[in-house]
């Protein structure tokens, strides 16, 4: 009996989630904090923003499951945009998002909820959604106030820079998501690629690089 | 059934209302290509449209609180900037391209001189957000309205909700716009064969069609594409247009092709405002032009025109005048 009722909890507990953790070495991202890149240079992050869209959980080679909610603005410093629904009672193997937003919503006009322009993820000189947004500072940098910013967008041949995530899962509840910065900073050289804020071949390499700095855990 | 017939009735006539009160707030002219703009996903009602002509004229929208949109886009100059070469914006500051002007916005899909906008929504961003222009963001102008209560009010009659977003904020401002139709020019009324042109107004069609008509193409007197028209660099702005938005080279010096609607009014003429007078303009198309690599191809053969041809096509631009447009109160600063 007693085994019935806890098979029963698995089996139809209402909170599965997707937890995303934004980090840096493998350390929960915070604003002020100075992260060491070696012993002499450091950086801090200041923002840190991306799409999650079209979120979909596949089980083998078929699709089980399509986020009703098309589009999720994380913030790596708004804690209520780090947690995505998923259903429970579904078994998946992989996971499949889209990094940014897809060219025929960039086209479409003044959007709503995540979408809305005041969230600062639309270009105003340039119609067209930000994908990926990181900006933070670093004494390798040699610009105004040792800025970086790393504005990944465009949704245009030949510049769309739009990227497909795939990642393999051992469970089908209570994952995270990692993002892992460090990552990220670890394929560039700062002191030499540290303002990308248009549609370009560069924003389209970073944007596949950011690709790879996901990984899952579980609860 | 009498009931039945009755609803039937009540809902045919709130239908035929409804559809009476959407045409007066936009119009396809007749014979006119079928909008581009999806007004599925913006329906225009009275009170959108005159939430958005608020906002269209209120300096709220600047980071200073002195520049409206209207300040560059004047209706009674088709809602272009006279007098500017170069439009000016915030704390007297310049920016480098003449403010384009605005009407039968529904049929473009790109905006601005170089198709830097996608899309007739997203486009009041571009000047909010300028530095040069109305030096604000659109965070801080929904905040501001957050905190007006006149906007409060319109935002529940237009929308039900007193939650002001940047969505509806824009899409407002898209539906004031929207209602900026000029379709009825003389040269509309002889199309539709209400008047005739004189002989001397003909004459000026004739030339036009044979010459400007290419990428001035009727109705809306534009192909709505870029081109490079041959206008030497003028090397003080070194504005590449096109170009700075594909990175293509192919695009260097290309701007979009204007409308020649309400010609008369909407001086000075080309993205850098640098012809005051039509006559500038027939001139440089005539004897100006500089045969760059990407000059249209519309211009690559010679126009010859005497200086009888060009009083004749001046005469026929000038049947582009739209009085009803230019001074529609409908369209003016909102008196309440």
């Amino acid at each position: 009996m007693l085994f019935v009722l806890i098979a029963h909890d698995l089996l139809f507990s209402q909170d599965n989630k997707l937890g995303v953790h934004t980090n840096y070495n493998q350390q929960t991202l915070y604003p002020e904090v100075y992260y060491k890149l070696n012993t002499t240079d450091s950086l801090q992050i200041t923002s840190l923003k991306f799409y999650i869209s079209n979120l979909e959980l596949i089980n083998g080679t078929k699709t089980v499951w399509e986020d009703k909610v098309k589009y999720h603005l994380i913030d790596a410093f708004d804690k209520k945009t780090l947690l995505l629904q998923i259903p429970p009672n579904i078994s998946f193997t992989k996971i499949k998002f889209q990094l940014g937003i897809d060219s025929l919503t960039n086209v479409s006009g003044a959007m709503g909820g995540d979408l809305d322009p005041t969230k600062g993820m639309f270009w105003t000189w340039q119609s067209g959604y930000i994908n990926f947004k990181l900006e933070g500072n670093s004494n390798l940098c040699k610009t105004r106030h040792n800025e970086f910013q790393f504005h990944l967008g465009g949704y245009q041949k030949p510049f769309n820079c739009l990227q497909t995530v795939f990642i393999p899962m051992k469970s089908s509840s209570n994952i995270i998501l990692h993002i892992d910065v460090a990552k990220f900073i670890e394929q560039l050289s700062l002191s030499q690629v540290n303002h990308i804020m248009s549609p370009s071949r560069e924003a389209v390499d970073l944007a596949e690089k950011i690709t790879k700095i996901f990984s899952v855990s579980y609860e | 059934m009498s009931k039945k017939w009755a609803a039937l009735v009540i809902s045919c006539l709130a239908l035929c209302a409804f559809k009476i009160a959407t045409q007066q707030l936009f119009e396809v002219p007749p014979n006119w290509p079928k909008p581009i703009y999806d007004f599925k996903k913006n329906p225009l009602t009275k009170q959108k449209v005159e939430l958005g002509r608020e906002l269209f004229y209120d300096p709220i929208l600047s980071k200073n609180n002195l520049i409206s949109c209207a300040s560059c886009h004047s209706p009674y100059t088709a809602f272009t900037h006279v007098d500017h070469d170069l439009s000016h914006g915030i704390d007297d500051r310049i920016g480098t391209r003449n403010s384009p002007a605005l009407m039968n916005l529904a049929w473009h899909n790109l905006f601005m001189w170089d198709g830097a906008i996608n899309h007739l929504d997203m486009q009041a961003l571009a000047p909010i957000s300028h530095p040069d222009e109305m030096g604000d963001k659109i965070e801080s102008v929904v905040l501001k309205l957050q905190h007006s209560k006149k906007y409060v009010h319109l935002f529940l009659k237009a929308y039900g909700d007193t939650v002001i977003t940047g969505e509806h904020t824009l899409k407002a401002i898209s539906q004031f716009m929207l209602t900026l139709v000029s379709a009825n020019s003389k040269y509309d009324s002889v199309m539709r064969k209400q008047t005739h042109f004189t002989e001397q107004e003909n004459k000026g069609y004739q030339l036009f069609k044979q010459h400007c008509s290419s990428c001035h193409t009727e109705p809306l007197f534009t192909h709505t594409g870029f081109e490079n028209n041959g206008l030497p660099i003028d090397m003080t702005l070194n504005d590449l247009g096109r170009m700075r938005i594909t990175k293509n080279p192919l695009d260097s010096f290309k701007f979009k092709v204007p409308t020649l609607r309400n010609i008369e009014f909407s001086f000075p003429y080309m993205h850098d405002g640098r012809f005051k007078k039509i006559s500038e303009v027939l001139k440089h198309y005539t004897t100006g032009l500089v045969h760059g690599k990407n000059l249209a191809k519309q211009l690559r053969q010679p126009i010859v025109l005497s200086s009888n041809d060009k009083v004749d096509l001046t005469a026929f631009l000038l049947t582009l005048t739209d009085k009803t447009f230019l001074f529609n109160p409908k369209h003016t600063f909102p008196k309440n």
